[in-house]
């Protein structure tokens, strides 16, 4: 594939002796929601880490557009289009849900040193921040505390926060962790309509297998920091070899689908 | 008719703001309202040619004047520990140094004394500026104990540095003796009264202005969370270093008028207290609040002034308080930490919000204040 939008090859980290992240070469086409699966500790969030630049590889590159973004910056490489969400949510705790949207709207804007004028003055970014969290269903408890939030809510303000930075690639590490699977659909569906709205690419850790398999256009599966196998849902639902380490039994193709 | 118009909304304004334009009335009116109660003149008393700086209502401007460069001081830590979360151990660092170059220029230089005054103040508080851009950039990287140790570090150099020079008079220091007349505040107290009252307002201001600006918005943000900052595009690198240095040059702002107020210039500038502090009023008076500093820095002043000359009778042994003043400002630190969690203002706010929000919606717990 030429057409990667970001790509790695060879990534390797290890943390001590231990080797989380072990050779791994991925590319992400332009346009499709990729997954990535794989058991607790296969290494999913460390490869996000790699990616984003929050930590930097022991060993191997990445590429962004063609260009070898391995040594830029976590914030450099918000400014090329690359936005995260976390499996752990991270917030900004005592500030307003509000206020978190519009710091994330604010974010790759040029008015940050604009220490003369209000923030609040700048009606785009609350325009944008408003937006979001009507997407997100969180417009009612803007003024809320985000500390205040129940789990599911704090999940969607994690989401509502990378849209407001509006990337063109969009890293989400398990987006409905935690949440309790009456809340799902509903977060599944914020995500849908990300992927409507076109011209996004989305990387996606996730552990509901039927959530993976609906959504994917590709899915990449890991196991003890290395890729186990590639392919779109209905090769990867097969895959034997797969079936045996990670889907087991947990998964069964729905109805009619099965090869 | 515009003005009719208009005058709904000034009298909402002013009602708003009943509270601050009330207390700036006082502070204004400050050194004649002492005067009057205690027949005293705020210009002093007139001796021959000249007038002294006698009474109580000048001994009174002093005492505000001490609470004005405290709170100076109390506000730009606040600034970089309260609004970015960015722990300085080494805040006495700009109070000094500006406090040094102000000396050294109205002292050891020949040029005119006004001349020298300006290009003092101006070139300390620049310095101060330099001086914590320059740290920020060496050690701001560093996590948050790293810098503070660091801080503290280059603080005590200059400290040592200055209490062994010989040319600024080493551990005594120095008296400043040259002042324009109408700054010398043992020429005329109230002229410098109303001088260090419009420091602290513009203080007050500006600092507001700032941390209500995308800036602050951001400093906030780091101080929250540091790393989820950068991950949205923001490089918090500079965020840190805008913080730094205008705390640095607020704090030098202080210093500065430090020295104009007791016309002595001297290592004890640089000491730990004018760290340690700003540190404690910060926190008893609310981290991260406009008015934390305010009040922890008045209220622990006052508490100083009132208690410095007296006495406590403990069964027949007489205790001077000034003896046991860090003492007991420790016991009022506890204290003030058990009763107000989040500093007095911090707790207020807090107390208010519960009181404003549906019961059975859950409530802040965590240590920052809301504005
Ligand atoms: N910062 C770190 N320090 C040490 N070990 C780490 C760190 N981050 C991840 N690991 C280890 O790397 C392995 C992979 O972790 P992770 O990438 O979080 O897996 P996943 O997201 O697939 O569950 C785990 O064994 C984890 O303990
Ligand atoms: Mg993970």
């Amino acid at each position: 594939m030429t057409d990667a939008l970001l790509s790695a090859r060879g990534l390797r980290k290890t943390f001590g002796g231990l080797v989380a992240v072990d050779d791994v070469s991925i590319e992400i086409a332009a346009g499709m929601t990729h997954s990535i699966i794989g058991p607790n500790g296969a290494g999913k969030t460390t490869l996000f880490n790699l990616l984003t630049g929050r930590y930097h590889p022991t060993r191997g590159v990445v590429v962004y557009k063609g260009r070898d973004i391995t040594a830029l910056p976590v914030y450099k490489r918000a400014h090329l289009g690359i936005g995260r969400s976390f499996q752990i949510t991270n917030l900004f705790p005592n500030l307003t849900v509000l206020e978190n949207a519009r710091l994330a709207a604010q974010a790759l804007g040029k008015d940050n040193f604009r220490i003369f004028r209000l923030a609040t003055s700048f009606d785009s970014y609350i325009r944008r921040a408003y937006e979001v969290l009507e997407i997100t269903g969180l417009r009612e408890v803007a003024a809320l505390p985000a500390n205040t939030l129940p789990h599911g809510g704090k999940r969607k303000l994690e989401l509502a926060m990378i849209l407001a930075c509006d990337p063109e690639l969009l890293l989400l590490d398990e987006p409905t962790a935690g949440m309790a699977s009456e809340q799902v659909p509903e977060l599944i569906q914020i995500i849908d309509r990300i992927r409507e709205q076109g011209a996004k690419t989305i990387v996606m850790v996730e552990h509901n297998m039927s959530v993976v398999m609906n959504i994917s256009d590709r899915i990449t599966v890991m196991h003890q920091g290395r890729v186990l196998a590639e392919g779109d849902p209905r090769q990867i639902a097969a895959d034997r070899m797969v079936q045996a380490v990670y889907l087991g039994e947990l998964y069964d193709l729905p109805k009619g689908e099965s090869a | 008719m515009i003005q009719k118009q208009n005058s709904p909304i000034q009298r909402g304004w002013l009602r708003r703001n009943a509270l601050p334009l009330l207390l700036f009335a006082f502070l204004v009116l400050f050194p004649f309202i002492v005067g009057a109660i205690t027949d005293s003149s705020p210009y002093g008393v007139v001796r021959g040619d000249r007038m002294i700086m006698r009474g109580e209502s000048v001994r009174w401007q002093s005492v505000l004047i001490e609470a004005y460069i405290l709170i100076i001081l109390a506000m730009s830590y606040n600034l970089l520990f309260g609004f970015t979360g960015v722990i300085s151990f080494g805040h006495a660092l700009f109070f000094g140094t500006s406090g040094y170059v102000l000396g050294l220029m109205l002292e050891y230089t020949a040029i005119d004394t006004t001349l020298a005054l300006f290009v003092g103040a101006a070139l300390g508080i620049v310095l101060c500026g330099v001086l914590a851009l320059v740290i920020g950039f060496v050690t701001l990287r560093l996590k948050g104990v790293y810098f503070a140790i660091f801080t503290l570090a280059v603080a005590e150099m200059f400290y040592i540095f200055f209490s062994r020079w010989q040319l600024t008079r080493a551990e005594d220091g120095f008296a400043i003796t040259e002042l324009p007349a109408w700054l010398d505040p043992s020429q005329s107290r109230i002229n410098f009264y109303y001088l260090s009252l419009a420091a602290v307002i513009l203080t007050f201001v500006f600092i507001r202005r700032l941390v209500n600006s995308p800036s602050g918005a951001v400093f906030k943000a780091i101080r929250e969370n540091e790393d989820r900052a950068q991950s949205m595009g923001y490089n918090t690198l500079n965020y840190k270093l805008l913080s730094i240095m205008f705390a640095g040059m607020l704090a030098g702002v202080a210093g500065l008028l430090q020295v104009i107020l007791n016309k002595k210039v001297g290592p004890e500038l640089l000491g730990v207290s004018y760290t340690v502090d700003p540190l404690l009023m910060t926190i008893i008076g609310g981290i991260g609040t406009f008015t934390g500093p305010v009040i922890g820095a008045g209220g622990l002043h006052f508490l100083d002034v009132f208690l410095r000359d007296a006495q406590i009778n403990l069964g027949g042994v007489v205790i001077d308080i000034a003896n046991i003043w860090a003492l007991l400002l420790g016991v009022i630190f506890i204290l003030a930490v058990i009763v107000f969690p989040f500093g007095i203002v911090g707790t207020w706010q807090r107390w208010q919000a519960r009181r404003h929000r549906h019961p059975e919606k859950p409530l802040p717990d965590a240590a920052a204040g809301q504005d």
